[in-house]
């Protein structure tokens, strides 16, 4: 389980987070929505310290972290609880794509090459990449680099998985690929926060929405509810530009 | 006596330049190996804003880039004796090579140190943020994520830097080295050739750095592999095999008797 109580965070003089709490259940899959500067991108990355929260407290599981008091020490143990999936995919450049994921496995968790390398080959077989191994980050369309960062973080066993806006940078053609990737993991019931633009893809496979806007949680709750039964007018208004009156599919 | 240019003596003293070569190549090596130490804890300090030694390290950087190498020579072979004596440390029976050795590590570490400090800045922010989000620590990041593709980046450069050093190696003889310069110059002084001397020194120059520049540019490709996006042709020392010829082979299926072809 994860919770975030009252985080703060603030660049120079504009506070982007003003007090966030955020409760996940173990095995959930909530997804984050908003406008963009709502501050959602800087809360998934408070979460494991890539932004250094001004104020309050995380826990995952066991462990939590005061952030006005986290020492070195404190914030790596914190990292090795999640893993995050970027939007511009990140993948460490100088190394093939099973080298990416067993990096992690290696230096982090001190498994043996050959376990590691066997894991690696497993996950990379279950994102559809068996065949590109070997291939590096920049022979590898968006698509499949994105896969492989999911792999690399499906590797590290983490309590969390963090998506930052995953299909962002990709082109239409290839968001299905790796929606589809993220939609088998979340059915193995591993916990995942992910941070999108993608509506329908939120609707579908989260159990929790978050709608955030202004540093604030606007409205939260079931997809059910939320997509279809809007409380509060800003969410209304947000959700009316991404969900036409009528649908045009069959 | 009548001075003749003799292309004869340009051919003689190329072996007789060739025997000081393991010198001069002793010094690049040196030189350069002491750069690269000095060069990445000079660089450190400045990327981690290190209060103090990223003063110091920057007071480093501006004199060995702002001042001739020769008078750095001068400085280092004549001042340091006698700074040294204030502290009752004898070196003036220290040989000439590790003063040489010395100052010229310590100006190609000045480079070295801006070299990699671009390269490393060069390197994605987000390359960082992926180590640290899959658990790593800062020393863990910079060793195994950031250091090698920076150094990718910094071989092009870092190749300049060794074959300008190659180069410099010519000061030593202002100290007495007998280095390839060195000998060259009491070659000439013996023959009164000193045109023909200096050719054949030349001529010998000009064949090592295409060496080194050819090695380096296998380093480089080396270093650079998860950069391209193709598998190239296997190439030694940069020649590439001729490609018209190999696919004239493959039309005439010479390759169907089994012709051994060294693809990579």
């Amino acid at each position: 389980m994860i919770k975030l109580r009252g985080i703060r965070k603030s660049f120079g003089r504009q506070e982007v987070l003003q007090g966030i709490d955020l409760t996940v259940e173990k095995g959930e899959v909530v997804a984050i929505l908003g406008p963009s500067g709502s501050g959602k991108t800087t809360l998934l990355r408070c979460i494991n310290y890539l932004e250094k929260p001004s104020d309050g407290t995380i826990h995952i599981s066991d462990f939590s972290l005061d952030c006005k008091h986290a020492g070195k020490k404190e914030i790596h143990a914190l990292r090795q609880r999640s893993a995050m999936v970027f939007q511009q995919y990140n993948l460490f450049n100088h190394k093939t794509a099973l080298e990416n994921v067993m990096e992690g496995l290696v230096i982090v968790k001190k498994l043996s090459k050959d376990e590691a390398r066997k894991r690696g080959i497993q996950l990379l077989e279950k994102v559809g990449l068996g065949a590109k191994l070997d291939s590096y980050p920049s022979q590898l369309s968006g698509g499949q680099q994105q896969r492989v960062g999911i792999a690399r973080a499906l590797a590290l066993e983490p309590e969390v998985i963090l998506f930052d806006e995953p299909t962002s940078a990709l082109d239409p053609e290839l968001v299905g690929e790796v929606l589809a990737v993220i939609r088998r993991i979340a059915k193995e019931g591993i916990t995942m926060i992910i941070v999108t633009h993608e509506m329908g893809f939120a609707q579908d496979v989260a159990n929790h929405v978050v709608f955030m806007d202004g540093g604030v949680i606007v409205e939260e709750g079931p997809p059910s509810e939320l997509f279809v039964n809007p409380k509060e007018e800003r969410t209304k208004q947000f959700l009316k530009r991404y969900t036409p009156e009528f649908s045009y599919s069959i | 006596m009548e001075y003749g240019f003799d292309i004869a003596y340009v051919y003689k003293y190329v072996p007789k330049l060739l025997s000081t070569l393991d010198l001069t190549l002793l010094i690049v090596a040196g030189a350069i190996g002491t750069g690269l130490i000095i060069g990445l804890l000079v660089a450190l300090p400045r990327l981690y804003h290190v209060p103090v030694l990223r003063q110091l390290s920057q007071v480093y950087v501006s004199f060995f880039r702002g001042t001739p190498v020769l008078i750095q020579l001068f400085l280092f072979y004549y001042g340091l004796p006698e700074i040294l004596k204030l502290i009752y440390i004898d070196v003036t029976k220290v040989p000439v090579l590790y003063f040489v050795i010395l100052t010229l590590g310590l100006h190609a570490g000045a480079f070295i140190s801006e070299t990699i400090r671009g390269a490393v800045i060069a390197v994605n922010r987000g390359q960082v943020e992926a180590a640290y989000a899959v658990g790593m620590t800062g020393y863990q990041a910079f060793t195994r994520i950031i250091l090698p593709q920076a150094l990718a980046i910094a071989v092009p450069v870092f190749s300049n830097l060794v074959i300008a050093m190659l180069k410099e190696t010519s000061l030593a003889f202002t100290l007495g080295v007998m280095e390839m310069t060195g000998k060259a110059q009491s070659l000439g002084a013996l023959s009164q050739h000193f045109l023909e001397t200096y050719l054949s020194l030349a001529i010998i120059y000009l064949i090592i750095s295409i060496l080194l520049e050819r090695i380096l540019l296998v380093v480089e490709r080396r270093l650079q592999r998860h950069m391209r996006r193709d598998t190239p042709n296997r190439n030694w020392l940069g020649i590439r095999r001729w490609l018209p010829l190999r696919r004239l082979t493959q039309e005439l299926n010479l390759d169907k008797k089994e012709v051994p072809h060294y693809e990579a």
